[in-house]
């Protein structure tokens, strides 16, 4: 689904390159995690998955294309298949939780009744039935967070990227996101979260990738946060 | 694209900025409303010239009795004007002579100013007083002093007018008027688009977060930019009605019911001059407020 080939990321103006020489194959419904401190490369890694950045040199293929080709005016219709959830849950304050799902889908193109049967539909997913009436500023952080879910998840992507997805939650609400991850990758979707919190990634015993000065220095089916020898 | 939800954007985006954009409706206004009148003041000045152009001709006045003219020691006689006709007729910047006689002339300011106050006991003027006259038609308008220096100082010849130099100060002033409104329309025009670029600026700075996340669920290029076009094409609509009803107030009031009224001498521009000046200001000012906007707003919809 996700697949870097030798791919070298250099920012203009650093000599180091953030990503360097990363060969990394994500399959279909995987779940992975890209862990790794500041600057290792995570962001770039997510970035470069967005067609946000282009590789300086290698290939990245999403769903079976070489994006890094892509001409411009189809990267919408590359970023229609991915889902993508912030530490910082950026939804919009003027707007109802209902409409910060609905957004998603009315800005592209999306009928009004695909928006009546999907939005409470995915309301309901994310375990915000009878929310949909308020704003975000009524909600809990974990509630916020659970509507960017919803709204990253509401035309069923193939693809949920999740950077540092609990990093402003504790961590009872950070469980409860996890399981929704976790439900929303039994769908058969693929995630791909970056984060730093070492309790979720041992306890989710997931794949792990973890990148070091812009290197794969683990990959690991079902790792840990750290190395366990 | 929901059309629902553009035609709600733009509302909010109109109501968000709306000093800026009363400002940008304003300043388009004045200075389309500017423009407008140049290019009006233009095809008066070309109608003026196209109607006066082919009958603009050099008149030369022959010597009467009790002439102003201390030269001429009487009415002309037939052989002097005949010498004078010849050599106007030999010269080879004249392309037509006629000859108008004093009952010519007469006639002439009769119709001019209402046959009545010239007949009856006492009349403003007689035959007598009007001189006998050649009226000679130029080959190249331009060139009439060769055609005065070769008669000027002939016997019998009292003066020469040249119909240009009548009309020289009116040219002179739709010129200055013309480009007097053009050059503030200019300054007018640079302060609206600094204006429409900060609108912009603003708008985009209010609704970065949307801007965010549409780029990031994947709204096209087209999508994102479209409020902001639409934006800019109200401000424009507006500024252009506005400067097109000023200038058909201007139309009326001022050339209509003023101008035409008392000067009927001139031929006036009309309602196809003022189809073309709305014209103009309706391609020029969406020019105005789009060009820019397509320009400041690609980097915020760059993907």
């Amino acid at each position: 689904m996700i697949r870097f080939e030798k791919v070298t990321k250099t920012y203009p103006g650093q000599g180091h390159p953030a990503l360097d020489d990363v060969t990394v194959d994500v399959e279909k419904g995987e779940f992975i995690f890209l862990v790794g401190t500041s600057g290792s490369g995570k962001s770039t890694f997510l970035r470069l998955v967005l067609r946000e950045a282009r590789p300086t040199s290698g290939r990245v293929y999403v769903a079976g294309k070489e994006i890094n080709r892509l001409a411009g005016w189809k990267v919408p219709g590359l970023r229609r298949r991915i889902g993508t959830v912030f530490q910082d849950f950026r939804l919009l304050p003027n707007k109802t939780v209902s409409e910060n799902v609905a957004f998603a889908l009315q800005v592209i193109g999306g009928s009004r009744s695909q928006i009546a049967e999907l939005v409470p539909e995915t309301l309901e997913l994310v375990g915000l039935d009878g929310k949909g009436d308020r704003f975000p500023d009524e909600l809990s952080g974990g509630e916020q967070q659970r509507v960017a879910i919803a709204r990253a998840f509401v035309n069923r992507p193939q693809i949920l990227i999740a950077d540092e997805p609990t990093g402003n939650l504790d961590p009872g609400t950070s469980v409860g996101i996890m399981k929704l991850l976790d439900r929303i990758n039994r769908t058969g979707t693929t995630v791909v979260m970056a984060t730093h919190d070492a309790g979720i990634v041992d306890q989710m015993r997931k794949r792990v990738v973890e990148l070091e000065g812009g290197v794969v220095v683990r990959d690991q089916a079902q790792g840990a946060y750290g190395f366990q020898s | 694209m929901h059309l629902r939800y553009v035609f709600s954007e733009l509302g909010q985006g109109l109501r968000r900025n709306l000093t800026m954009h009363i400002a940008v409706v304003l300043t388009l206004f004045v200075s389309l409303t500017l423009v407008g009148l140049g290019v009006l003041l233009n095809q008066q000045a070309d109608r003026a010239a196209a109607y006066w152009g082919s009958q603009l001709e050099v008149t030369v006045f022959l010597c009467r009795d009790g002439d102003d003219n201390p030269a001429c020691t009487g009415e002309v006689t037939d052989a002097e004007r005949d010498a004078v006709a010849a050599t106007l007729e030999d010269n080879p910047e004249v392309s037509g002579l006629r000859y108008e006689s004093s009952e010519e002339a007469f006639d002439k300011v009769k119709q001019l100013y209402g046959a009545e106050r010239f007949e009856g006991p006492n009349p403003a003027a007689t035959a007598d007083a009007l001189p006998q006259s050649l009226w000679v038609e130029l080959a190249d308008p331009q060139e009439f002093e060769g055609v005065r220096s070769a008669v000027v100082g002939l016997e019998g010849v009292s003066s020469i007018r040249d119909q240009r130099a009548v009309l020289e100060p009116i040219f002179t002033s739709i010129n200055a008027l013309q480009w007097g409104a053009i050059g503030i329309a200019s300054f007018l025009v640079l302060a609206a688009l600094m204006l429409v670029g900060n609108t912009i600026r603003l708008a985009a700075l209010a609704r970065r977060r949307e801007i965010g996340i549409m780029r990031l669920v994947g709204a096209s290029g087209l999508s994102i930019l479209l409020p902001f076009v639409l934006e800019a094409l109200v401000t424009a609509l507006i500024g252009v009605g506005l400067a097109a009803g000023a200038l058909a107030a201007f139309m009326w009031f001022g050339i209509a019911e003023q101008l035409s009224d008392s000067l009927r001498f001139m031929p006036w521009i009309g309602l196809s001059e003022y189809g073309v000046a709305v014209a103009c200001i309706a391609v020029l000012g969406p020019l105005l407020t789009v060009v820019p906007t397509l320009v400041l707003t690609r980097k915020y919809t760059r993907v």
